[in-house]
This record gives C-alpha cells, sequence and structure tokens, in this order.
C-alpha cells in the first residue's frame, strides 16, 4: 500500500538521519516504529506522512510508493515535491503534540473533525454525516459538542485521530501517540486505534519502548543511530536482545534496583499535618480534586511515590511543597520552615521541582546557561554556577550538547535538560511530576540511578508517576490518592 | 498526487490585490491630511462629530481594504503565526498591566509577526488586531490604521537588517514610535476627545497648560510616550528573536531569506545533538 | 448561560456598528444620551449577564471619562467663563460641557459595542462568515486568534509559575520586571512557534489551500430576510446621515 525505500536522508548537510531504512504497511497492518531518543523514528515517521523536508534543505535518496505511484529522490533540486493536501487524503499524520494540531478556530470537537472536509468544500449535510460515522467509530460521539481546547489527554488525541481519519486514509500514521497518556487513556486510544485497523486501515505507530499491549499481530521495526536493527513480530522482538539498542519494554523495571533502606534517622525534611486545599470553582472547567486532610512525613534519605488515578490530587499535593500552592487549613514544613507567605521563588535553594511540562520550565538560549539559571538565582557566582551546571549535565549525560539551543534537542533530552537545571541548584528535597513518562529505556535508567545516588547522599525525593515498575523497583514508600485523600500507604 | 511545487500567482489576480492596498493607503493617507491640514474648524476646541466620523470611517476603512488586499497573498505559514501575534498582543498587553509596567507592551505580538514574516503580514496583524481587540475594548477598535502602519515599519525595519542588532532595533522602535504617535494622535482628539490613561494625560495636561491646542498637545504627547513604548517593544522583540531555536526561525521564508536576525542562517546543522548519548 | 437568540451576529454587529455612526453622525448630546438611556442600557438589561457587561462597561469606560473629566474641566486653554481659577489650572464650563459631550458620546460608543461582543457567539459569527463566502484566511486568523487568547494568557501563567519555581522573584525596579517579562515571554513564544510550525503543516494538510468554497460544520442561523433587513438597514442609515448632513451643515 505505502512502502518506502531510504538510501540516506540527511538535514541540511548534517550527518544522514536515516540510512538504507526501508518499510512497507498493508491494509489492516499494526506496525511498531519503536526507538530509543535520537535513533530517526520521528524523520521516518515524517517521510511517511510526506513532509520530506524538501524545501528546507533536506536531501533524501530513496523512493516512496503510494498505491500504484513511485516518487524517486535523487537528491537534486528537481526531485519531486509532495502536495500535502493530496498526499493527506491517503496517508493520515498525527504529529507529537497537541496544541499544534488544533486548529483553534473550533468551539466543538465536530467542528474540529470536520475542519479537513470543511475545507475542501464538503456539502454541510454531507459533511455532518462523515463527522458523525468517524465519531461512532472512534466513540467520540458524547464529545462532539465539547470544547476541544478542554479535554483530557486520551480524548483529545482520539479527537486529533478524528480529525486526521474523516477522509478515509488507506494509511494512519501517529508520532508517539501515548506520550503522556496514563494507562487508561492508552488503552482508550489503542482501542480506537484497532477500530481503525479492523476497517482495513494500516497503523505505523512509532514509541520510544516496546509497547506492553499492542495488537498480537504487530510487526516492529526497530531502529538504533538511524538504521534498522530489527524488524519481526512483536513476541520476537521482546526476546530480541533491543536493549543493547536503548529499546527497553513498557512495564520492565528499570535495572537498578535494590535501593539501600534509608537511613531514616534524623528530622522529617518535610512534615504535612492535616493539609487540605481546594480550587476555586472556574465555569466550564471541569472539577479538579483539591486535598482533604493530608498528613506526610518524608525524612532524609527517603524515595516516596505519589500514586493513583489521573485528577486525584498528585500534582497539587506536590505543588504544596514549594510553595506553588498554599495549603487551606493545616501546615506544610520543609527543612524545618513553615510554607506561610514567602515568595514561591525563596524555596527554589531548598526544594527542586520538575514540572510535567517541561516546556514551560526552558527558556535560556544554551543547554548551558539553562542549566547554570538555577545556581546563579539562587546565589552562585557565574565561574560557581557554570561549574555547577557542568557537573550537573555530565551526570544525566548531555555534556556533548552544552552549547546547543535547548529546543533543538529531542524530547528525552529536554526533559534530562530540566532535571539536570534541577540537580545544579542542589535541593535537598527533589519535588517530580511523572519523571519517567516518554523516556526512553537508557534515560529512565539514567533517572532511577540519580534519583538512588541523591538518596543515597541523605536528599528526598517525592514523585507522582503513573509508572508503576518504575515505582516499584526505586521508591522507598507509595501512597496511593483519590479525590484528594490518602486511601492507602504500602510499598 | 505530487510533483506540483508551489503555484505562481498569476497576474490577473494580482491586479485588484495592489488596487485594494493603493485605495486603502491612500484612504488613510487622505483621512490624516484631512484631519491634521484642514482641521475642520468645527473642530476649535477639539470636539467635532464629522471629523470623528472620518477618522472612524477612513482609518478603520482604509485598514480593512489593506487586510483585504493583503491576506490573498499571504503563504499558510505566515497565516498561522498571525493569530499567535494577535493573542499575544491582547495578552502580554495585559501582562504588562499585572506586572505593574507602566507601559502598555501592546504591539509585541505585531512586531514579531512583522520580523518573521515580513511587513504584510505584520501590517495586517496589526489592523486585525486592533478590530479584534475593540470586542473587549471598543477603543482600540479606531486605531487600527496605527497599528497596520507599525506592523509595516517594523518588517521594513527587519527587512533592512535593524534587528540584526540591539541598538539598531531600538532605533527603528524610536522611529515607529514617533510616526505611529502621529498618526494616533488625531484618532484619540477626534474620537475620545485625547482622554487616555492619567499617565499620558497628565502629559497632555502640560501641554494644555502651556496653551497648546489638543490636537498639537496630543501629539506631542503620542510622539513622547509612543517613541518610549515602541522603543522597549522593539528590543523585546529582538531579544526574544534572538533567543529563538534555529527550527522556529527556518520556517519563515522572510526571516530565512532576508537575514533578519543576522548571521545565523539556515546553514547549520537542524539534527545537531540527536546522536548525543543519553546512558 | 447563553441568552436567547434572535438575531444572527452578523445582523447584530451591524447594527451596533450602524448605530454608532448614526450618533457621530448626529452629533447632539440629547440624541446621545436618548440612545444610551433607550438603546444601551435596556439591551444590557435583557442580556441575560447583566452584571458581567456593566462590570466590563465599568472598566473601560470609567478610566477615560474620569481622566477625560480631570483634562478638559481643569486644562481648557479656549474657555472664556471661568469658574475656578487655580493658578495653572482653570476650571472653565467650555471645558466641562466638552467633557460632558464627549463622555456621553464616548459611553454610547462603548456601551454598544461592548454588548455586543460580549453576547456575541463567536462560533456562530465565524459560521455565518463561512457560509456568507468570506475570504477563509480572515476568517481563519480570527477565529484562531479568539481561541489562542485563553490559552495564551493560561500558558504564561503556568510558565510564570514554572520560572518561580526556579527561584525567579519578580524585583522592583523597571529593568528587573522587563527581564521578568522577557523570562516569561521567551518561552512562550518559543512554545507558540513550536505549534504553529505543526499547526502549518496540519492546515496544508487538511486542504486549507483548496480554493473552493469553505463550507461549515454548524448550521446557517442567518437567514434571507435578515440578509434583505441588513441591507435596508445599511440603505436607511446611509441616507439619513446624508439628509441629516445637508440639513444642518449649511453651505
Amino acid at each position: 500500500m505505502i512502502s518506502l525505500e531510504v538510501e540516506s536522508f540527511a538535514h541540511d548537510g548534517a550527518a544522514p538521519a536515516l540510512t538504507d531504512v526501508s518499510l512497507s504497511v498493508q491494509p489492516g497492518e499494526h506496525v511498531v516504529l519503536a526507538g530509543a531518543s535520537g535513533s530517526g523514528k520521528t524523520t521516518l515517521v515524517r517521510l511517511l506522512a510526506g513532509l520530506t523536508g524538501l524545501d528546507a534543505g533536506a536531501t533524501l535518496l530513496g523512493s516512496i510508493t503510494l498505491g500504484d505511484q513511485r516518487l524517486r529522490f535523487d537528491g537534486s533540486p528537481r526531485d519531486p515535491r509532495i502536495d500535502a493536501a493530496r498526499w493527506s487524503a491517503q496517508v493520515a499524520y498525527v504529529a507529537q503534540g497537541a496544541w499544534g494540531q488544533l486548529s483553534m478556530m473550533s468551539s466543538t470537537v465536530g467542528e474540529e473533525v470536520a475542519f479537513g472536509l470543511a475545507n475542501r468544500g464538503v456539502p454541510s449535510a454531507q459533511l455532518r454525516l462523515r463527522v458523525e460515522e468517524v465519531a461512532v467509530a472512534l466513540g467520540l460521539t458524547p464529545l462532539l459538542q465539547r470544547d476541544p481546547r478542554r479535554l483530557s489527554g486520551g480524548q483529545l488525541q482520539r479527537t486529533l485521530i478524528a480529525a486526521a481519519v474523516v477522509q478515509r486514509p488507506r494509511v494512519l500514521v501517529l508520532d508517539e501517540p501515548f506520550q503522556g497518556l496514563d494507562d487508561d487513556a492508552v488503552r482508550e486510544v489503542g482501542a480506537a486505534l484497532e477500530v481503525l485497523r479492523g476497517d482495513g486501515t494500516g497503523v505505523v505507530v512509532s514509541a520510544p519502548m516496546l509497547p506492553l499491549d499492542a495488537p498480537r499481530s504487530a510487526r516492529v521495526l526497530a531502529l538504533a543511530g538511524g538504521r534498522p536493527v530489527f524488524d519481526g513480530p512483536l513476541a520476537e522482538a521482546r526476546s530480541a536482545g533491543l536493549d543493547r539498542y536503548g529499546i527497553g519494554t513498557a512495564g520492565d523495571p528499570p535495572t537498578r534496583t535494590g535501593v539501600d533502606r534509608p537511613a531514616g534517622a534524623g528530622p522529617a525534611l518535610v512534615e504535612l499535618r492535616n493539609v487540605s486545599f481546594s480550587y476555586p470553582d472556574e465555569r466550564g472547567a471541569p472539577r479538579v480534586a483539591g486535598l482533604r486532610g493530608i498528613d506526610l512525613d518524608v525524612h532524609p534519605g527517603e524515595i516516596v511515590a505519589l500514586r493513583g488515578p489521573n485528577g486525584s490530587g498528585k500534582s497539587t499535593l506536590l505543588q504544596h511543597l514549594d510553595g506553588l500552592l498554599r495549603a487551606g487549613a493545616g501546615s506544610v514544613t520543609v527543612e524545618g520552615t513553615l510554607i506561610r507567605r514567602q515568595p514561591t521563588g525563596s524555596f527554589a535553594g531548598t526544594v527542586g521541582y520538575l514540572f510535567q511540562d517541561t516546556d514551560q520550565q526552558l527558556f535560556e538560549r544554551t543547554v548551558l546557561r539553562e542549566v547554570a539559571y538555577g545556581p546563579r538565582v539562587t546565589g552562585a557566582g557565574r565561574a560557581e554556577a557554570g561549574r555547577r551546571a557542568a557537573a550537573a549535565l555530565a551526570e544525566v549525560g548531555l555534556r556533548a550538547v552544552e552549547e546547543v539551543h535547548p529546543y533543538e534537542l529531542g524530547f528525552v533530552q529536554r526533559r534530562l535538560v530540566a532535571l539536570a537545571s534541577l540537580i545544579a541548584t542542589g535541593p535537598s528535597l527533589w519535588v517530580l511530576d511523572e519523571p519517567t513518562a516518554g523516556l526512553d529505556a537508557p534515560a529512565r535508567e539514567t533517572v532511577a540511578a540519580l534519583l538512588a545516588a541523591h538518596a543515597r547522599a541523605g536528599g528526598a525525593v517525592v514523585l507522582a508517576t503513573h509508572d508503576a515498575a518504575f515505582a516499584d523497583a526505586v521508591v522507598h514508600r507509595s501512597l496511593w490518592l483519590d479525590d484528594g485523600r490518602v486511601v492507602r500507604e504500602g510499598h | 498526487m505530487s510533483s506540483s511545487s508551489a503555484p505562481a500567482a498569476e497576474p490577473a489576480a494580482l491586479r485588484p490585490r495592489r488596487l485594494l492596498l493603493a485605495a486603502g493607503g491612500t484612504l488613510i493617507v487622505l483621512t490624516y491630511l484631512l484631519l491634521v491640514i484642514l482641521q475642520p474648524t468645527e473642530l476649535a476646541g477639539g470636539m467635532g462629530s464629522v471629523a470623528a466620523l472620518v477618522s472612524l470611517i477612513g482609518f478603520l476603512g482604509g485598514g480593512a481594504l489593506l487586510v483585504a488586499g493583503i491576506l490573498p497573498m499571504l503563504s499558510t505559514s505566515s497565516l498561522v503565526v498571525m493569530p499567535l501575534g494577535i493573542a499575544l498582543n491582547i495578552a502580554i498587553g495585559q501582562l504588562a498591566g499585572s506586572l505593574g509596567l507602566q507601559i502598555y507592551l501592546d504591539a509585541i505580538g505585531t512586531v514579531l509577526v512583522a520580523v518573521l514574516a515580513g511587513p504584510a503580514a505584520g501590517a495586517a496583524t496589526g489592523a486585525i488586531s486592533n478590530a479584534i481587540w475593540g470586542l473587549f475594548n471598543p477603543f482600540a477598535l479606531p486605531f487600527a490604521a496605527g497599528a497596520a502602519l507599525i506592523g509595516l515599519l517594523a518588517g521594513l525595519a527587519a527587512k533592512h537588517g535593524l534587528f540584526r542588532r540591539v541598538y539598531t532595533a531600538a532605533g527603528a522602535g524610536l522611529v515607529t514610535g514617533a510616526i505611529g504617535g502621529l498618526v494616533a494622535a488625531p484618532v484619540a482628539v477626534f474620537m475620545f476627545g485625547a482622554a487616555g490613561t492619567p499617565g499620558t494625560n497628565a502629559i497632555i495636561a502640560v501641554f494644555r497648560s502651556l496653551g497648546d491646542k489638543l490636537l498639537l498637545a496630543a501629539t506631542k504627547q503620542g510622539l513622547l510616550s509612543d517613541s518610549l513604548d515602541k522603543i522597549v517593544v522593539f528590543v523585546l522583540v529582538a531579544l526574544i528573536v534572538h533567543a529563538l531555536p534555529q527550527r522556529a526561525v527556518r520556517q519563515f521564508p522572510f526571516a530565512r531569506t532576508q537575514r533578519v536576525i543576522g548571521g545565523r542562517g539556515g546553514g547549520r546543522s537542524a539534527a545537531r545533538g540527536n546522536d548525543a548519548g543519553t546512558a | 448561560m447563553p441568552r436567547r437568540r434572535i438575531y444572527n451576529p452578523v445582523t447584530e454587529l451591524l447594527t451596533a456598528a450602524l448605530l454608532v455612526v448614526l450618533v457621530l453622525v448626529v452629533n447632539r448630546w440629547e440624541f446621545s444620551l436618548g440612545v444610551l438611556v433607550l438603546g444601551v442600557l435596556p439591551a444590557v438589561l435583557f442580556s441575560g449577564r447583566a452584571r458581567r457587561i456593566g462590570l466590563a462597561l465599568a472598566l473601560v469606560t470609567g478610566p477615560l471619562l474620569i481622566s477625560s473629566l480631570l483634562l478638559h474641566g481643569l486644562f481648557f486653554p479656549e474657555g472664556e467663563r471661568i469658574l475656578l481659577d487655580l493658578g495653572i489650572a482653570r476650571v472653565s464650563v467650555e471645558g466641562l460641557v466638552f467633557a460632558a459631550v464627549l463622555g456621553v458620546r464616548t459611553s454610547v460608543f462603548a456601551g454598544v459595542l461592548l454588548t455586543t461582543a460580549m453576547t456575541l457567539d463567536i462560533a456562530e459569527l465565524l459560521a455565518t462568515m463561512t457560509h456568507r463566502g468570506w475570504n477563509r484566511k480572515l476568517v481563519f486568523v480570527i477565529g484562531s486568534a479568539v481561541g489562542l487568547i485563553p490559552h495564551v494568557a493560561l500558558r504564561g501563567q503556568q510558565i510564570t509559575r514554572a520560572q518561580q519555581a526556579r527561584g525567579f522573584v519578580v524585583g522592583r525596579g523597571p529593568f528587573t520586571r522587563l527581564r521578568g517579562l522577557l523570562a516569561v515571554t521567551t518561552p512562550l513564544v518559543i512554545g507558540l512557534l513550536v505549534d504553529a510550525s505543526e499547526r502549518n503543516h496540519m492546515l496544508e494538510a487538511r486542504g486549507f489551500s483548496a480554493t473552493v468554497a469553505r463550507t461549515s460544520y454548524v448550521p446557517d442561523s442567518d437567514t434571507a430576510g435578515q440578509r434583505v433587513f441588513r441591507r435596508l438597514l445599511v440603505l436607511g442609515v446611509g441616507l439619513c446621515c446624508a439628509v441629516w448632513l445637508i440639513v444642518t451643515v449649511p453651505g
């Protein structure tokens, strides 16, 4: 149906991002493109989607065959250009990052799904019929009148898929569609993909790890350094030793296990006493759980996980630990200091916070300046800040990119930059919101090792996570939250 | 399925667009001249209905003609940043207020779009921005032509490389602000009797107490405060643009080909750092 | 609480705009006051969100009216009938009258437009523009900008919080404040531009460059009757203005 033969593909005269990769997708087939960060999987996905980037200086040697038409690329300026509108009628594409794929001009999900058809002048009656069909198939019918900007992660992802497939393409290509989704949302989106596959659509999904619950018949193409390292059924891929290419399996624990028991002695680093909090009611917004009567002690050397479904109050609790939110009742004490009305910035030296959305956190021109920012504003001199930044970058393995702009890096590396800037500031308490979401296996190992080292050195970590395998292997203690209170506590 | 590159603009469709642009520009200039040079006698004190009507219809209509002429010739990549510029204008205008800054900063988005996507996109962004802002704050509406002019001048400044250095950007901001202030003054006078914020009114009051006519006082005030505001805006935009990653700038043909931010052309590797180890 | 809608948004916007034109042309404070009391006031009261509109109106026009009164009430060199001489500042009858006339006119201007805008259903407006065959680029820019404003504001707040968590404290001086603004704006702009680049591809893929007339998922709420009404309204107001100007402006 679609097949791709890439001899080589490079951006702007850089080293080739892809070499000798070939891939063909048959009707009703499910292909997983697995690879660690920087393996070239996004590049490959974009080529399938017809985004060759030839006008922005990229060079492609190879061919793309769609149906009975074969396009040959020789790296010359006369190479064919792909018309995005016509290509997308056959190959639908859902990129990473949801916001860029909403037109932002639709006030309902129905309008957003209809956007592509409306642009092509499909008459209104037919338009509504097609939207309803797709909505039924993907379980979106109850959401058609909702505002697309106020959906949960899984709902939004299904909306984007619906908007992409409303033209009934033969192939659907998705770039890391499960990034940042919790288990329920992953299943929700997975089920939607199965429906499309059942209708004969070929599905291509890229992922940093081998998926846990992909269809039995799924095929895996694994990439490392822009070259194929495995091509075969999913079951075989799991035992093919892809670990050495940094491709793990979702749901596997990090290999570094056996954390030492915390020393436990000494005064608590964090003390929460009967903390309650409620969000102000906002019209139209989904209700967010606050906190109700939370007690928590975290001692030096301890790693504590907060677990529970989306909206159970995990992030709300984390934000109380560095003053981003202030308790409505009860008290929060960090390193002996009662959090009252001090400016949030004054806790940065004691508490390091890793946000769920990294991109709100990075703002400097180079990775080194970014990581040195924390130490600088918390009082270290310029030279000292630079030294600490370099040390922190070495710890996360990013010394090689310290002069690069943070946004030129991939998702995984940006996440590590954010972690390095936290480390460089030197806080004793680390507060991490979903630290492993979207990471590849090597980065996940790095994070596990850093947490253990920080605890051994007498620091403490509180993290919110959906990653059960990671939590089971790395933390000393877990608190399960539901609707703003602790419902269970244990290992 | 493939192999159709961007279709060349057909000259037949180009002519009516030029006509619209010329008509819009002429209307704005004529309106300005009518208001300033002829100064309808009924406005001895500065109040006049016909003058208000002329400034509303002339500047708003001129802006509309310009937008109608510019929009069809914009590429999709220019088009997608315009809403962003408009939203930034409005959001940062409000943020500036909440941070307690004394200047408006409500043209940051317009100038940003002009620098990245060129003078035409900048002008259209300015005009549409004020039209939309008029929904929340009707007093922004008649200043649409002035905002379009800011966008146009910022784009021209970028085209001539004035955004490659911060101090040249500041100079361009000074000139743009002065011109913008000149154009805005009659609108402020004839539509709203020059009433504005307490700060700007204090400046007008000083000139009025020296015996200046209202239009003259408002013009002097516009020259002062708009220049200051635009210097800050241009410098901020220059700093932002220089902090942008390559891949954000490269998507704009105008910014790429005119090298608006200087030496950092397209040559550097895009994929640099992708191979760095993460373990 | 959406109010019950009778007219299409385009009809409402046009009516509001023509009312403003009429007020400017007639230019009698009696007429302006009449429109304010008989037109704007009932419209606000029956809008179903009187409190919000009233608040917005007060926030937008209040400072303007007060500063106008201070400016012209105290500094009006053309004034001859002086009520109070304060040295530099002189309170004159002419200045006060000028401020009052302008104040009423400004209030009508803001009242009419703000009431219309705040009861406007943007989705319906965009749909009507599409159904009437307006330029799709214009519809996109307007719709997308209005949709982005709350998103940009929210993202700005989130970034501010993230910067504070990293140790950023807003200082007092103008320079540290500008630096703070820059620290928030830069990541905001980068994030928005990255989105825009993706949206660029999305628009191309979804056939936005097509040249056929765009259609809309939202049903057309416009009627033939309202289209005729709009034309008659433009014609009527145009005629009224012409007659009024000929009668009142001699020679």
